[in-house]
């Protein structure tokens, strides 16, 4: 089934929102699986609440240490963007599944290298639409040359994306439909924007040969 | 003055726009305000120019903004840049574009959105709140005080638990 997911959002005490008027706003947006960093179980009609860890460090080492950790096969692992070279080696890493805030790292942090790596090991490159929305002038500017520069690669290479708000409140969530239009001012095709948005499932069960297990 | 023939006035469209939270307080100049920056600030000022965009009507809950012809995709991607009007968070969630206004008047009586309740005082994690009940499960609270005042967005469970 097509998922439409929002792949970070971050409720109260984070943000002013709670986890469940989020999900309730999500589901009238038009999403119907939510990302939450360290979320608790809880069930909200019509919306997949998919707890996440997000793991911001330095070197691979405490990434690896981490890793250990928050691997539980039920929460999606995101890691922070860094250097280049940090880049390549955590997409190296059993384990991880989306790389985020390329925005915030350096220029050439993520090049065709670090594109084949991801679409050859299945790890999503997060576009974090925020930035777009809650800046301006040159801020917004390099967020957005950025933005079309990952685009260009995946274009080539195409490696997976996803999208997320990254929402602190529910005035922050925008929906499916202006994320689309959001996504056109970097380039990204309408397709491939819903393609991003459905991803999310796509990594914590990803498709495969249907296995016996007895 | 004779009026331009229709054939060569210039095409209109019309956007019409959710605001949220439905009691956002904004008067029609400040949101024309924030839509006006939002798009400037996007596009620059000759596309804004081009666009020119204007607040024609404004109901509690709902806005239609008017632009040229051609210019109603970027408008609406300034739109959803919108964060706040005047002084006030607030968030405009395009619905429809149309060519006629009557259209999008009737799109509004169609899906009016239920206004609050009267506020009431509730207590939240140790604070004082003015709570406003919506249909269904949303409750916006404002923290009671003169200044920086928090503002939460639960459902009605939340405050239950």
């Amino acid at each position: 089934m097509m998922t439409v997911a929002d792949a970070c959002i971050h409720p109260y005490p984070e943000g002013n929102s709670s986890l469940r008027r989020m999900a309730v706003e999500a589901r009238e947006l038009g999403f119907d699986t939510i990302v939450v960093p360290d979320a608790v179980t809880l069930t909200c009609p019509g919306v997949r609440i998919i707890p996440a860890s997000i793991i911001r460090a330095e070197s691979v080492r405490t990434v690896s240490g981490r890793l250990s950790r928050y691997n539980d096969g039920k929460s999606l692992v995101m890691v922070e963007a860094g250097e280049n070279g940090f880049n390549r080696a955590v997409l190296n890493i059993r384990g991880v599944h989306v790389l985020r805030a390329l925005h915030l790292a350096r220029k050439q942090s993520f090049d065709h290298i670090c594109a084949r790596i991801a679409a050859e090991r299945g790890i999503a490159v997060d576009i974090d639409i925020s930035p777009l929305i809650h800046t301006s002038g040159p801020s917004r500017q390099r967020v957005l040359v950025r933005f079309a520069e990952l685009i260009r690669l995946h274009d080539r290479y195409r490696f997976f994306l996803t999208v997320s708000s990254n929402a602190r409140s529910v005035l922050h969530l925008r929906s499916a439909n202006d994320i689309v239009l959001l996504c056109s001012l970097f380039g990204m095709e309408e397709d491939d924007v819903c393609e991003a948005l459905s991803t999310v499932g796509n990594l914590i069960a990803p498709e495969g040969p249907v296995r016996v297990v007895s | 003055m004779k009026p331009l023939p229709p054939t060569l006035r210039t095409k209109k469209r019309y956007v019409l726009a959710a605001i949220e939270p439905v009691g956002a307080g904004a008067d029609q100049k400040e949101l024309y305000r924030a839509v006006s920056c939002a798009l400037t600030s996007l596009f620059g000022d000759v596309r804004a120019a081009m666009i020119s965009p204007a607040v024609i009507d404004s109901v509690p809950g709902h806005l239609i903004v008017r632009c040229n012809r051609g210019g109603e995709h970027d408008l609406r991607i300034a739109l959803a840049t919108v964060t706040v009007a005047g002084s006030e968070a607030l968030v405009l969630r395009s619905k429809a574009t149309s060519g006629t206004l009557h259209a999008l008047r009737k799109r509004i009586q169609r899906v009016t959105h239920p206004l609050p309740g009267d506020p009431e005082e509730v207590s939240f994690g140790g604070k004082v709140y003015c709570a406003r009940r919506y249909q269904g499960q949303k409750v916006d609270l404002m923290e009671k005080g003169i200044k920086s005042q928090e503002l939460l967005f639960l459902t009605q469970d939340d405050l239950e638990e």
